[in-house]
């Protein structure tokens, strides 16, 4: 059985997982994952600040100076960038860690005594998330993480429903977004404020660097499954969800940091979808490579039989030395012609039926037009087995 | 040093992320091991810095995420489970884990003479490896495909440059942490880049540069209570950062501003002389003086160009006249035929 803290502790984690993979697919789609981590360690100014006027953690204040912080990030990043004295990740890396050490020495010289320290705001306890109790007129209504980030999600997946169109141009298409009229630069910085405002209200229940990994981690697993920005979204959050659940047990189990152990399940989830995902895998990709070099070994050998009619030069034995194949690579592409019905074997003697004959000329034809399409279509004409 | 390959290479982030993969490795190798040594430590910290290098390159080589993703990813994915192995730790009955966690913020107050003995020497083989291929590393930076025509096998020198950065970043972490490592790594390298445009003048100013606000840093921190070195390094190398921005000679934002006011300038003067060029045309003497008020419907005129074109000569006043002179009617009419000329 559950208790009521465990329970809260996987549903907080859960919140927090959805609340990130909604711009964290936006964020891999346009290629500023980087800016998540950078936003991440940026903040601490912002909160030290907010933490200085409020003396309380959980107030909206601290997390609208951190998310201030992250904007003001975000802009000087893109400044530096514009002035065209280095590159953007250049820029980031500069930003950020500079932030970081403002925060850190505000820290160090004026709230020594209060508890706030670097490690809270990088790494978060999840585990204490239940014990921070809202009140409301002297009754338990739960904990205040989950308040926080309950309306942080509520937010988001307003805004996203509202704006998915205009998100889902703008993210492919800039200058299209900008020709039918919606500003770029709008929904870019809104994109980054609610970014900003979930990378906050998310890191003194997971901490810093978890948020980075849950915006990131599921929407790139999901970006190898799926080209459709829906279903991504959709996995992203499925993703996020699993790990945060699995991830809160294995901590349980081991006694470990629950942020910690998302993260790992996270690594894990991702690791696999790497390995194994059906076309963009690592696994896919390389048998597609070793299938197109057999293919394209098997074009050239078709050719070398077309360019010689001489029964010497068709020899079994001959094609070995002469193409300089080594043994197993040709048998190989021999069973696969004979497979596709291009050849016939015939006393050792090698020669093209009227289909190889016929495919032979068309890839000729296509290696002197060279053009990508048309060899993918012929070969689906021809071959019944692939490489 | 190392750091100004890292930023022409566009790896500026790499840092960050090998900053936080070394993580697990420190851990591991402490599981491994048990004791608290710090080479052997050092050692696991290098191995899964390696790892996550090649698995970012794995990433954005093989699928089609891209480079920010990998980082990000690996970056977050590896420190999460160092985290995880690290509490871990904690829990584990061993006195000896306690100071671990040194290695995330780094205090260079920790060091002790070994350490620091240790840096001396990887850092003088790092020199002896640079100077030694120093040819190689610069064509490879410049002109991968050339390199690779020219018969070297770009591979392994890709990977020794990668290397050397990681094990920079994996020393340097005992000194400023993991965050601010990334920050010791570019910032130097970013500021000397201002200066200069030559790689061997870079990467002696980088390291100046990196040596500078160490010293520095360490002394400010010294003199004050409650300041850790790495935050202050950092930061005093992010002013050295935003001087050579603004106060650099040929990049520079103030000199760059500078020869843009310049440059409007000159072309205010063109302009208002071409006006004058095509007014004088009308009549057969160039020289014929023509009321001042009609120039002031002209933009681009004021009192400060007309004056100047007076001191070069082009013009003279008479009172409220004004009328080119042949010099300036010469330079006028050849204004946009250079100017033609310059383009082709």
């Amino acid at each position: 059985m559950m208790s009521s803290a465990q329970f809260e502790i996987q549903l907080i984690a859960s919140l927090v997982a959805v609340a990130c993979a909604i711009p964290g697919t936006f964020l891999v789609l346009r290629k500023m994952a980087m800016i998540s981590d950078a936003i991440s360690h940026s903040i601490l100014p912002g909160i030290v600040i907010g933490f200085f006027i409020t003396h309380d953690l959980n107030s909206p204040l601290l997390i609208l100076l951190a998310a201030l912080t992250g904007i003001i990030t975000v802009i000087l990043v893109e400044y530096i960038q514009k002035t065209g004295l280095v590159k953007e990740d250049t820029a980031i890396g500069l930003v950020f860690p500079a932030l970081f050490s403002i925060g850190v020495i505000m820290i160090a010289k004026n709230a020594n005594d209060v508890h706030l320290d670097v490690d809270a705001v990088l790494l978060g306890e999840l585990a204490f998330a239940p014990f921070d109790r809202l009140l409301i007129g002297g009754t338990d209504v739960g904990p205040k993480s989950l308040w926080i980030v309950g309306t942080i999600l509520l937010i988001t997946i307003t805004l996203l429903f509202t704006f998915f169109k205009e998100l889902k141009v703008s993210t492919f298409d800039k200058g299209l977004a900008a020709s039918l009229g919606f500003s770029p630069a709008i929904i870019h910085y809104g994109l980054m404020s609610v970014s900003s405002v979930t990378t906050v209200g998310a890191f003194d229940a997971v901490g810093a660097i978890l948020v980075v990994a849950l915006m990131i981690a599921p929407a790139a697993a999901a970006y190898l499954l799926t080209t459709d920005l829906k279903k991504m979204l959709g996995l992203s959050i499925g993703f996020g969800i699993f790990s945060a659940i699995l991830g809160y047990w294995v901590a349980h189990w081991l006694d470990a940091s629950i942020s910690g152990s998302i993260t790992s399940v996270l690594g894990l989830v991702f690791l696999l979808v790497y390995l194994f995902a059906p076309t963009k895998g690592i696994i896919a990709v390389m048998y597609r490579e070793k299938q197109q070099r057999r293919e394209v070994s098997l074009i050239t050998f078709l050719l070398h039989l077309k360019n010689h009619d001489e029964i010497s030069e068709r020899h079994v034995k001959h094609l070995n030395e002469h193409i300089n194949w080594q043994k197993v690579r040709s048998k190989s592409v021999l069973d696969l012609a004979q497979k596709n019905n291009m050849i016939t074997i015939d006393n050792n003697i090698v020669s093209l039926t009227e289909k190889g004959d016929e495919f032979t000329s068309k890839a000729i034809d296509y290696i002197i037009t060279n053009e990508d399409a048309q060899i993918e279509d012929m070969k689906d004409d021809f071959f019944l087995f692939r490489g | 040093m190392l750091g100004s390959f890292a930023v022409l290479r566009k790896q500026s982030l790499l840092g960050d992320a090998i900053s936080h993969a070394a993580l697990p490795g420190i851990a591991i190798a402490f599981l491994i091991t048990g004791a608290k040594d710090s080479n052997t430590l050092l050692l696991g910290a290098l191995v899964s810095g390696l790892i996550g290098t090649f698995w970012i390159r794995g990433i954005v080589t093989k699928t089609h995420l891209k480079s920010d993703t990998a980082l990000g990813l690996i970056l977050s994915l590896f420190f999460g489970f160092g985290m995880l192995l690290l509490t871990f730790i904690q829990k584990q009955p061993n006195a000896n884990q306690a100071g671990l966690d040194k290695y995330l913020f780094g205090q260079a107050a920790t060091l002790v003479e070994s350490d620091v003995w240790l840096m001396a020497i990887v850092t003088g083989i790092c020199l002896i490896i640079m100077l030694t291929f120093w040819k190689e590393f610069k064509i490879l930076l410049f002109d991968a495909d050339y390199t690779k025509t020219l018969g070297f096998n770009t591979k392994t020198i890709d990977i020794l440059i990668t290397s050397f950065i990681v094990l920079a970043i994996v020393l340097g972490l005992q000194t400023v942490g993991v965050v601010l490592m990334s920050a010791m790594l570019l910032a130097p390298a970013a500021a000397a880049r201002q200066w200069t445009n030559k790689l061997s003048a870079m990467v002696f100013l980088a390291a100046l540069f990196g040596a500078f606000s160490g010293v520095f840093g360490t002394a400010i921190s010294a003199s004050q209570n409650n300041l850790s070195t790495g935050p202050v390094i950092v930061l005093v190398a992010a002013v050295f950062v935003i001087v050579s921005f603004v106060f650099s000679p040929s990049r520079g934002l103030l000199f760059k501003q500078i020869r843009f006011i310049k440059n409007r300038r000159d072309l205010e003067l063109h302009k208002t002389l071409a006006f004058m060029h095509n007014i004088a045309a009308t009549h057969e003497d160039i020289s014929h003086p023509h009321a001042i008020i009609i120039l002031n419907n002209f933009q681009g005129y004021t009192k400060g160009t007309l004056q100047k074109l007076v001191d070069k000569g082009y013009v003279e006043l008479q009172g409220n006249m004004w009328s080119l002179t042949e010099k300036g009617f010469e330079t006028a009419s050849n204004l946009y035929n250079q100017q033609n000329e310059n383009d082709e």
